[in-house]
């Protein structure tokens, strides 16, 4: 199973020591890796189909871009494939545009109904893999809503197209969406673990899907509520939002 | 009754347009006016506590700071001659720095019947504003939420508060309460409009309490009223969009 990291500040932050701890510790995840971040509201995308860490020692790059990307929201995956090849292109975060701005996916989960999903908008994503369909179903339903933008809050949308996928699409869903100023996070099958005001970490907000947390500090485990289709939470500036649960 | 203004973007705008539209439409409200906005995480605020208008023309210093103020989240305040009091450190918007924030709190409302007797441990202010008591009243209740952070979110904490709020002191209340990255607005009377301006191509998006809105369509504002007092309306807004339209 793949993880997903994220880090949510304020300002612009680094997050030079969190970053190669969730390398280390989701080093079972050997089918690459990805970092995304926002530079003036262009989305950035780093990544590799190389292993995160091998023979002892992590990735060059990843350890490199994990000392440099600067930026208030951070995030990053490692990849185990349940779902197409092994290359670049499959790694994650990947970038659609819809309203007006570019958002960034990762995804971590098994769903391979949605593979036989086709995009009625474009463009489509080329990588091949039940994560890519599950963003462009995302893109594609919030594209076909625009015109209650003005009137419709983001998260009563954002339900509806989750509802929709697991309805027609049932899988595991897990994932980070953000477009550079707050982050989406969804999961129907995994928890998050949360971390604020780390003492041995960065003093940002930090989430992971790795069991353990990323260091012995009291992460805050949020899971799916008995009975709901999965949680969601809103993070942004360092805070968590928004945390709630959906009900079919 | 005073009157609210916001703005909120995902990049750095000026509300150059809305700002005097705004001061034209709340011209009855000759007692004082503010501007807030943040700059690099700082918070910015220019108030007077002079008409809004003079002769026939908006305030000189109002104008020119309208077209050179450039935020993410822009709060104008226009005071009210019944508020009874003139001097400018009283205008608003008011700010104070909590929970690793800087914020900025923008209200408009009446007394309870019964006054407004809540005294905080760390009054803003000396003098009997309103405004000041109930943003201290809201800070000190999100502090005391969020102390011990088990992964609780600031809306939960702000809905907790703000039934506090209306369960103790029955009165009508509506606020504006900005950090860098998110507007929370709230009111248990009267209403909020939003719009969002076309030319801004979907990138921004304005809020005020100015029954009917700002332009000359009032059909392209949309109004989130509230008539029942002992419950309220919180709006979450981040960038261009309302993310969250919450109960109290």
């Amino acid at each position: 199973m793949c993880d997903l990291f994220a880090l949510s500040a304020a300002h612009h932050y680094t997050a030079a020591t969190s970053l190669p701890l969730f390398a280390v510790r989701g080093r079972k995840n050997v089918h690459g890796w990805g970092i995304g971040f926002f530079r003036h509201r262009q989305p950035i995308i780093e990544k590799s189909g190389d292993q995160v860490f091998a023979e002892g020692r992590l990735h060059g790059s990843f350890q490199r871009l994990a000392r440099v990307v600067n930026s208030p929201i951070i995030l990053a995956h490692i990849r185990y494939k349940s779902s197409g090849i092994v290359d670049e292109c499959h790694a994650h975060p990947f970038v659609l545009d819809f309203w007006s701005q570019s958002w960034l996916f990762a995804h971590n989960g098994k769903a391979p109904l949605i593979e036989s999903y086709t995009s009625t908008h474009v463009p489509v994503l080329k990588a091949i893999s039940d994560s890519a369909r599950a963003f462009e179903f995302l893109r594609d339903y919030f594209l076909e809503a625009e015109p209650r933008r003005p009137h419709t809050p983001f998260l009563d949308i954002l339900e509806e197209a989750l509802a929709l996928l697991m309805r027609q699409y049932p899988g595991e869903y897990n994932f980070l969406l953000t477009n550079g100023q707050v982050i989406w996070a969804f999961t129907n099958h995994r928890q998050f673990l949360v971390l604020k005001g780390s003492e041995k970490l960065e003093d940002a907000l930090l989430l992971t899907t790795i069991e353990e947390g990323l260091s012995s500090e009291n992460w805050q485990r949020l899971t799916v509520g008995e009975g709901s289709l999965g949680h969601l939470l809103l993070i942004g500036g360092g805070d968590v939002i928004l945390s709630v649960d959906l009900f079919p | 009754m005073c009157e609210l203004f916001a703005m909120s973007a995902g990049q750095h705008y000026t509300a150059q347009e809305y700002l005097p539209l705004f001061a034209d439409k709340a011209r009855a409200n000759m007692s004082g006016w503010g501007i807030g906005f943040f700059r690099e995480g700082q918070v910015h605020i220019e108030k007077s506590c002079e008409g809004i208008y003079a002769g026939d023309h908006v305030h000189d210093s109002f104008q020119r700071l309208a077209r050179v103020i450039g935020s993410r989240i822009i709060i104008s305040h226009i005071r009210c001659p019944k508020s009874g009091h003139q001097q400018e450190s009283q205008a608003q918007p008011l700010t104070d720095h909590f929970l690793e924030h800087h914020w900025l709190f923008s209200f408009t409302g009446e007394a309870p019947k019964k006054g407004f007797a809540f005294e905080s441990p760390r009054p803003l202010m000396r003098e009997p504003l309103l405004a000041s008591r109930v943003f201290e009243f809201i800070r000190d209740g999100l502090e005391s939420q969020l102390a011990d952070w088990s992964g609780s979110s600031l809306y939960q904490g702000l809905t907790v508060t703000c039934k506090k709020l209306i369960t103790q002191y029955p009165g009508e209340y509506a606020f504006f309460l900005a950090n860098e990255t998110v507007l929370f607005a709230f009111l248990n009377h009267g209403q909020i409009l939003t719009y969002r301006p076309p030319e801004a191509r979907g990138e921004t998006l304005v809020l005020t309490t100015v029954s009917g809105g700002l332009t000359q369509n009032s059909g392209h504002w949309h109004a989130y009223p509230n008539k029942d007092p002992n419950r309220g309306q919180i709006l979450i807004i981040s960038g261009a969009d309302l993310l969250y339209l919450g109960h109290v």
